[in-house]
């Protein structure tokens, strides 16, 4: 499953590439986190609470971030286990500076898998929409 | 397809039911029909710790006229809504939309409180609540509050409604003169809901141009919608064909189309001006007989 | 006159209990001490097994054992393939997986537990750290030189191939007249989904050192053997009962690893276990059916005629091979020519592994692809030739008669193609609706009408042709007090044969209908059988019957003539008498059954008693036939297909039950136009499956469809003493053909020549935007 989209933040590129990496605005951007650790080297550990309405599950994800280009661009790996299947992803985050502020654009693939899968078809592109949203809307407060 | 545990608990009254949700909060869900909320329980996909039976709060479930007003109880079911001759007479568009809903079990248990909360995006009736400008009325622990359908729907699944509230009615204002209304949709050929589901609400002018047109539209996007532009493009105007096609044409803009393996958000889009056109058409046509 | 039976359109014995919710399912049964069992199962379509944590599930209260594949290893074997084919790669398939794990739901860890829900809570906490491994896929990628394999100690994913070819391919090659038409069409991946799932009981006697086993199955015979090597005990000591069966389709037809474990944990453990599948199980591991890829290439004169027909079938076997697993796309091949004299033939079929669950038989098996391919193809020889889809089918038909000799090999009992045609065509109106098709075409609007007239393989089978044999047994017993017991070894579940086996013994000794009571579905109360599938339960369970009932009368005969001074030969059976032709003498029906059991004046050489067996073995496949008219309007505007009418005459043979007959193809017509237009299984590229629940899978409702039309001819086989062909497969075989080609039909006009299913609108309604290429995919 492809996902993208486009964010204008009003903070400046190096500003936001920094937030992007900081596991405290992270975990604050990040509906349902309930923890968020550096493990060195780019990678991440969280415990996520997820889901879309009624339908929520806790997840144990590992994220890695790969091929810093600060303040351009990085790429992201998550891979995630919980009680409704497992999710990876593959992303890359792209800044460009647009007037005082910043313009966000990301784009990857988020494979689900297990029970979420087979049993969400029809609302796993709109609820991932909205779960990333989410996460950028939240992220675009803090910056 | 076996949920896991849960605590079963049936209150009597609607302060006994806001009571159990205060007391149980996030571990807890509201159970009415249960058409939506127990096949997520046996996918585990929801497994609330508690359950609260709000089935059995006879004062949640009526049809009733009252201060020239429609008002339905959040537990009237869609069988109740479908089979009503005061709905039938005075707001033809829920009797017209309770038909088009699933099948005769569904519509025996499922209600429209239960619907509307769960905020399914290609369930039929936030489509016709939008176009009725239908008020929710909800109790929560510091007493009602109403809360106007355009501000019901807020995403995906997610409603205005808070964790602590309960929805007890629903509230939608007769079918005025000179006005029709109309509900189609595309039927999902596995799950009956709606792929793209248009609910129309018009008033025709004394000179018989458009006066008011609502557009309710399911399906499309992650939560129903009102057809904004379509509405202005109808507003002032006679209804011709051409006229209809045009404004209709705008069902979607600006909309983040849903996708799946069923349809495409390019092509739900189009179903959306298609099933517009029609919609508003018949409504249309039901306006000039009234 | 005598009371008649046979054609007769008799309400349905088995009915009432059915309707009034009195029937026994697997899941009705309660024994005492019975446990639970649940399937942990792979979220992963590939990946190794890098370790199981089992301990929260076995500390979970009322659990009493946690099984994992390596503790089955050696205990139980391997879950079996009966299909016999040249070459043919068969991988060790584990009742629970040990190491790798090839399909989405494959079961990896069962737990028992005092209760169902124990059971399910139980295994859920059972963690099982995985390592995925690529997922295969797509067929064509699967058998790239380098793919990732399936099973990696294979050499590639190659199943089997199989090849059949006749005629002569250099003179059609160097015929410069004929035109060359090539096609691809995908048979995709649908869900047998019947009502009720699978399930199963198994109990362990310890004390009598016997198993006992409940089982929602086809074939219970064939069960209890496998269930008897696969449990490592004297088949003697097991028995299959199959109670009340829901619906199958096929997939009820196998042997699964399931009820291996069943039996393992029963026997283990001392007490009954019981398993039911859940709906999303259900999906995910019970058989899936078709998925072909199919390339055509056919030749035809400029007259219609074809010369030559070529087809290369890609079949996805899933991972593992179930029952018959292989021997599926085989009959693909064995049908391909359907209904017409083609001379020249060539089918090579490749089975592919992929990383999914096994396909297997599906109502059809095998022949809805072959008819699909075919009926498809005469279709596209009508749009290159801007001829008319029923001349061209005309001009292929052989001529009527008896043993029709196919290219294939194959030799029809009986061919009279012209017949339900020429009916179908006149209930259709088929003219008048082409004439409205032209005026709705100036009008831009879209009428489609599609014909179909399939042939297919029933009554299966011969036995030199079926792998274990495909005989059948019936056992009839009158029982002193003049009522009649009828054993049989076929399995029905749902088709009516406790009906139909009633009518052909009731007609057979000229006993009440009443007065006959059928038994199957029990190995030790049915000496032996092969099971319900095929179409074959009445054709040849019901010869087995028909010829058992035979011996009775012969030897009832024998008793009567004694008494009434006549020759044996003389005598009729009739409204519970047995009488000479003219009626002048007769003793009644009851009065010789007490001679024969009281045994005090037996005739020379005659036993005593009245029970007799036969085991009937058909000398050839029957080929029930027919002829379908779909009738299709499409929404300009949206590409929504509505079927307006449907229009189905079958020649089945011989007709017992009309009503019967009915039931079977409005049942079988909605599974096929459910291919058509809504139905497909649906893996993400990973081995997800996303069509999961019924919210995603469209299996077809009542509602969905107009009244069928329905109509037969009667073309009587000489296969069977009975005349009757199968009836059981033919509405699903014939329609979806008939669905897509209305739907080609209508799109005629925009040039479109195929369209692959299912027919979702919004492929038409691309094609009709003109911005989808050939197929609309
Ligand atoms: C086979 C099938 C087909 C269907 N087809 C359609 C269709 O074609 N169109 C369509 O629109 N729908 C369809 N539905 C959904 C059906 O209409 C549901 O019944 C309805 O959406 C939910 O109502 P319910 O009373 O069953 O709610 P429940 O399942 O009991 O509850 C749903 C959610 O709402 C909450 N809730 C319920 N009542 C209240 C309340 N008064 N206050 C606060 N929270 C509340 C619950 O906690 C839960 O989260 C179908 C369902 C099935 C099973």
């Amino acid at each position: 499953m492809k996902i993208e989209g486009v964010y204008k933040l009003a903070a400046v590129r190096e500003r936001v590439f920094e937030r992007l990496l900081d596991p405290e605005s992270l975990a604050k951007a990040m509906p349902g986190c309930d923890s968020f650790e550096e493990r060195g080297d780019g990678a991440y550990t969280a415990r996520i609470k997820v889901g879309v309405g009624p339908i929520k599950g806790t997840y144990e994800a590992r994220v890695e971030i790969l091929d810093r280009v600060p303040p351009e661009h990085y790429r992201m790996t998550v891979e995630g286990k919980g009680s409704g299947g497992f999710v990876k992803g593959d992303g890359a985050v792209h800044l460009s500076p647009e007037g005082d502020g910043t313009l966000l654009k990301y784009s990857g693939e988020v494979q689900v898998g297990g029970l979420i899968a087979s049993v969400g078809q029809r609302m796993m592109q709109t609820a991932a929409k909205q779960i990333v949203n989410q996460f950028f809307q939240a992220f675009v407060k803090l910056t | 397809m076996i949920s896991e545990s849960f605590e079963y608990h049936v209150p009597k009254t609607i302060e006994e039911a806001l009571g159990m949700i205060g007391e149980f909060g996030d571990e807890s869900k509201v159970l009415a029909g249960g058409h939506s909320l127990l096949p997520m329980m046996k996918l585990r996909l929801a497994s609330p710790k508690h359950l609260i039976d709000i089935g059995r709060i006879g004062a949640l479930r009526y049809i009733r006229e009252s201060e020239g007003q429609l008002e339905l109880g959040a537990l009237t079911t869609h069988f109740e809504i479908e089979s009503s001759s005061l709905l039938k007479s005075k707001c033809p568009l829920l009797p017209e939309t309770a038909r088009e809903i699933g099948d005769v079990q569904v519509c025996n248990r499922g209600t429209l409180g239960g619907s509307l909360v769960h905020a399914d995006p290609a369930a039929d009736w936030p489509a016709a609540m939008l176009a009725v400008e239908a008020e929710m009325v909800a109790r929560g622990p510091h007493g009602e509050r109403k809360i106007r359908a355009r501000d019901f729907f807020v995403d995906l699944m997610a409603t205005a409604l808070q964790s602590d509230e309960l929805l007890t009615a629903i509230r939608v204002s007769p079918l005025p003169a000179r006005t029709g209304d109309a509900y189609l949709k595309l039927h999902h050929p596995a799950s009956g809901f709606a792929v793209v589901g248009v609910a129309v609400r018009l008033t025709l002018a004394e000179s018989g141009s458009i006066g008011e047109a609502r557009v309710g539209v399911t399906g499309v996007g992650a939560k129903p919608y009102r057809a904004e532009e379509t509405e202005r493009l109808l507003a002032g105007k006679s209804p011709t064909a051409k006229r209809l096609e045009e404004a209709a044409a705008h069902a979607a803009d600006g909309v983040d189309a849903n996708s799946d393996l069923y349809a495409s958000g390019d092509y739900r889009k189009h179903l959306a001006a298609v099933y517009a056109r029609r919609a508003i058409q018949r409504a249309a046509e039901r306006a000039a007989g009234r | 006159m005598a009371t008649k039976y046979l054609g007769e359109r008799i309400k349905r014995k088995e009915d009432p209990r059915l309707i009034q919710g009195r029937g026994h399912y697997v899941d009705d049964l309660k024994l005492g001490g019975m446990a639970h069992l649940a399937f942990a199962r792979s979220p992963h379509a590939h990946a190794r097994i890098k370790s199981i944590d089992a301990g929260a599930a076995v500390a979970t209260p009322g659990v009493l054992a946690v099984y994992t594949g390596e503790e089955l290893k050696g205990q139980v074997g391997f879950v079996p393939c009966a299909a016999g084919l040249e070459g043919l790669k068969i991988p060790d398939h584990p009742c629970l997986a040990t190491g790798t794990v090839h399909y989405l739901g494959e079961p990896v860890a069962a737990v028992v537990a005092t209760s169902r829900y124990g059971a399910r809570d139980a295994a859920e906490k059972i963690e099982v750290d995985y390592e995925p491994l690529p997922a295969v896929l797509d067929m064509e990628k699967a058998l790239v030189k380098g793919s990732p394999r399936v099973h990696e100690h294979l050499t590639d994913n190659t199943a089997f191939v199989a090849k059949l070819e006749a005629g002569d391919w250099n003179a059609v090659r160097q015929d410069a007249s004929l035109k060359v038409i090539k096609q691809r069409l995908i048979n995709q991946r649908l869900a047998p989904a019947s009502m009720e799932t699978r399930g199963v009981v198994a109990s362990y006697s310890p004390g009598e050192d016997t198993l006992t086993v409940w089982s929602s199955t086809q074939i219970p015979h064939i069960l209890k053997t496998q269930l008897a090597i696969m449990s490592k005990l004297d088949e003697a000591r097991c028995r299959v009962i199959t109670p009340e069966v829901g619906g199958g389709f096929g997939s009820k037809l196998n042997v699964y690893g399931e009820e291996g474990v069943a039996c393992f944990a029963s026997r283990k453990l001392g007490r009954p276990v019981k398993w039911i599948e859940g709906r999303r199980e259900n999906m995910l591991a019970t058989i899936h059916g078709r998925d072909q890829i199919n390339d055509l290439e056919i030749y035809a004169k400029p007259d219609g005629k074809v010369a030559g027909f070529r087809c290369r079938i890609l079949a996805s076997m899933g991972a593992y091979h179930q029952l018959l697993t292989p021997a599926i796309p085989t009959l693909t091949a064995l049908m391909i020519l359907g209904a017409y004299d083609i001379k020249n033939v060539f089918v090579e079929t490749v089975g592919v592994f992929t990383n999914e669950m096994s396909t297997d038989a599906y109502r059809g098996a095998g022949r809805p692809e072959a008819t699909y391919i075919i009926e498809r193809a005469m279709d596209l020889v009508a749009f290159e030739l801007k001829m008319d889809p029923v001349e061209v089918r005309r001009k292929n038909f052989p001529s009527s008669g008896k043993d029709i000799s196919m290219a294939t090999g194959v030799v029809y009992d009986t061919a009279n193609y012209e017949k339900p045609l020429k009916k179908a065509l006149r209930l259709a109106g088929y003219n008048r609706l082409r004439k409205e098709q032209e005026r709705l075409r100036k009008k831009g609007k879209y009428l489609g009408i599609g014909v179909s007239t399939y042939v297919e393989i029933c009554a299966m089978g011969p036995s030199s042709r079926m792998p274990g044999g495909g005989w059948e047994s019936g056992t009839v017993r009158v029982e002193p007090t003049g009522k009649v017991t009828v054993l049989s070894g076929t399995s029905p579940h749902g088709q009516g044969e406790e009906t139909t086996f009633a009518q052909i013994v009731a007609e057979q000794l000229g006993v009440s209908f009443d007065d006959v009571t059928v038994y199957h579905g029990d190995t030790s109360v049915v000496p032996m059988g092969i099971g319900t599938f095929g179409s074959r339960t009445t054709a040849v369970g019901g010869s087995a019957i028909y010829y058992a009932s035979e011996r009775i009368k012969k030897k009832m005969a024998k008793f009567a003539a004694a008494r009434l001074g006549v020759k044996p030969g003389e005598l009729l059976f009739r409204d519970g008498k047995i009488e000479t032709s003219d009626g002048a003498k007769s003793v009644p029906f009851g009065s010789i059954v007490v001679d024969a059991y009281s045994a005090k004046t037996l005739p020379a050489g005659v036993e005593p008693g009245l029970f007799e067996q036969f085991v009937f073995e058909p000398p050839n496949y029957t080929y029930p036939f027919g002829a379908h008219i779909a009738v299709v309007e499409i929404d300009e505007e949206t590409g929504e297909v509505r079927l307006r009418d449907y229009f189905a005459v079958d020649d089945c043979g011989r007709i017992l039950n009309p009503l019967l007959v009915d039931g079977q193809i409005h049942g079988g017509l909605a599974q096929g136009i459910g291919q058509a237009l809504w139905e497909e299984h649906v893996y993400d590229e990973s081995g997800q499956l996303l069509t999961g629940t019924f919210m995603d899978y469209a299996l077809p409702k009542a509602g969905c469809f107009p009244w069928f039309h329905t109509a037969n001819t009667e073309t009587r086989t000489p296969v069977n003493p009975l005349g009757v062909k199968g009836v059981g497969e033919a509405g699903t075989i014939g329609s979806t053909p008939a669905v897509v080609n209305a739907v080609v039909d209508a799109l005629r006009p925009l040039g479109v020549r195929h369209v692959d299913m299912p027919l979702k609108p919004e492929k038409i309604w691309k094609l009709m935007k003109g911005n989808a290429g050939d197929g609309g995919r």
